[in-house]
């Protein structure tokens, strides 16, 4: 079964598009890597898959509905630092937001369930003993880990994540990227990861999409990622360097991107 | 024996105090002080209107139901313009510029309908809505103070954890089947509504400060929830009944003092971290 279908998709924020005639596909079970520079329209196609954005022309289905009929089945994980950090929350607290609102408007407890639930997806992410502390206290890799959790609680098919690894250092990325890994493993979840460095994420990537407020390139990172390819996106010094059978792409776009729209 | 004008203070403090407690910390944390900002704005146009219907049809109540009406579709029509896609500091920018020249409007509006009308008690009226006048809480505000305000606290405990989520992350929250713009429109309201409630005790110029204030001091001192709830509501309560006291016995305007306190605390607090 699709998860995405989208045909001749163009986005847009008022009268201009900020995304111009993009056809692509996610299959089940798939990781797709969203890649493009700083204003590609990234952000853009993640929160339109999201229902978080509307407007748009051509077409687009998740899991064969429009995206807004879709919503219980999608996981949407922001940056971290886009989030208000000056409200003390707590991790477990955090997690727990995403399995809340499908039961009422008013939450003045949280359920039992929810917060075992909470609790055990907390373990999954490698984050025991971090439930009573404040999200702002966290490392950056923990904050994001945390935000996978809460993604899971509702348990999604599809999960939609905007640059997951943005400024985390070495350590951290790796941290996240083995526990989008074992997501992919054990969840059998769907991913669509926008990313500006796409090399920690290679291994996990199916489908690699390149954009650049149009389609660039889509198919699999063999077939995408190439010197002609990603010269076209980030300039001539860009390149596409193969490391014991793997790929290495070296794009010098690895500044912090602020995503935008909102709600 | 405590004059029974006293007692009606001590009230509304409490009261006051319990639902700036409880709004302040969710002001600063979902930074609506510029939101409190348009209030005073559409209070005193409101306070204005009510007066005028007031004159005209000679019944003085129509001056705090006619505010909070007034008061409630002005943050309503700022939540809307946030809907349409400006951001919030826009929005309120939008409205209050209209509000404000609306009520400059209004006042020469209202000085013309008294011109009309023989001797009445307003005068002393306005000066309470824009100074706050604890001591003039009459048996009636005092009862409209309890029961709204026992309303707006009840909301706001039950819906604290939402908001505190839509403050965190309003797309989160939608995106895992919540109604942001519901819970961000019943914030709105529960703020206007309150400031309704309050203005006649607290004042029109000092409200901002006392809706912002308790909860800025509460943040800079502590990071856990419950206890910033639990200081907010205890700073709040003690410079509203210390400057009842001290008023009562100075004759010095009450919103005045409590102000001064709460500036003291929070300028003491800054220059400590300097």
């Amino acid at each position: 079964m699709k998860v995405i279908e989208a045909k001749d998709l163009t986005i847009y924020y008022g009268e201009t598009p900020a995304l111009k005639d993009v056809t692509f596909y996610l299959d089940e079970q798939k990781t797709l890597l969203l890649l493009g520079p700083n204003g590609a329209g990234k952000t853009t196609l993640l929160k339109t898959i999201a229902c978080f954005h509307r407007e748009y022309t051509g077409e687009l289905k998740v899991f064969k509905k429009p995206p807004c009929e879709a919503r219980d089945l999608i996981g949407y994980v922001p940056q971290s630092h886009v989030l208000n950090e000056r409200v003390p929350l707590t991790a477990l607290e955090i997690v727990a937001m995403g399995g809340i609102y499908k039961r009422g408007f008013v939450h003045f407890r949280i359920p039992r369930e929810i917060l075992d639930k909470a609790k055990s997806l907390l373990a999954f992410v490698g984050l025991e003993g971090v439930e009573n502390k404040l999200f702002r206290e966290l490392s950056g890799g923990q904050k994001q880990r945390v935000l996978l959790a809460r993604a899971l609680m509702s348990d999604p098919k599809l999960l939609l994540l905007d640059e997951p690894l943005s400024a985390l250092d070495p350590s951290a990325r790796a941290e996240v990227t083995n526990v989008l890994n074992k997501i992919k493993g054990e969840k059998g979840v769907a991913m669509v990861i926008t990313t500006h460095d796409i090399n920690p994420l290679l291994e996990i990537g199916d489908l690699v999409m390149l954009i650049n407020k149009r389609l660039i390139a889509f198919g699999r990172p063999e077939e995408v990622l190439t010197d002609e390819v990603i010269k076209s996106v980030y300039g001539p010094m860009a390149k596409v360097i193969p490391v014991s059978g793997k790929l290495y792409c070296i794009t010098g776009d690895f500044h912090i991107h602020r995503g935008g729209g909102g709600i | 024996m405590i004059p029974e004008f006293l007692l009606r203070a001590i009230l509304a403090s409490v009261m006051v105090s319990v639902l700036l407690g409880l709004l302040s910390p969710l002001v600063n944390m979902k930074g609506l002080a510029f939101l409190t900002h348009a209030l005073f704005h559409a209070l005193l146009f409101g306070a204005i209107l009510g007066m005028m219907m007031a004159l005209l049809l000679n019944n003085y109540v129509l001056v705090v139901v006619v505010a909070m009406i007034t008061t409630v579709v002005i943050v309503l029509i700022i939540a809307q313009l946030e809907k349409m896609g400006f951001t919030s500091d826009s929005s309120v920018g939008i409205v209050s510029s209209f509000v404000a020249g609306l009520t400059v409007l209004g006042f020469g509006l209202l000085y013309r309908v008294m011109a009309t009308r023989p001797y009445f008690p307003l005068t002393q009226n306005i000066v309470s809505y824009l100074t706050g006048d604890i001591f003039l809480v009459t048996l009636s505000d005092l009862t409209v103070l309890i029961i709204g305000g026992t309303a707006v606290f009840f909301t706001l405990l039950l819906l604290y954890r939402d908001f505190l989520y839509l403050s965190f992350d309003p797309e989160g929250l939608e995106s895992y089947g919540g109604n942001a713009r519901a819970y961000l429109m019943v914030l709105y309201v529960l703020v206007g509504v309150t400031g309704a409630l309050i203005v006649q005790t607290v004042g029109l110029i000092t409200l901002q400060v006392v809706a912002v204030l308790p909860g800025a001091i509460a943040l800079m001192v502590s990071t856990d929830l419950r206890k910033v709830l639990a200081i907010s509501l205890f700073l709040t309560l003690a410079v509203q009944l210390t400057s009842v006291i001290l008023a009562f016995s100075t004759t010095i305007p009450p919103s005045g003092i409590a102000t001064v306190f709460l500036g003291l605390i929070y300028g003491g607090l800054l220059f400590r971290r300097r």
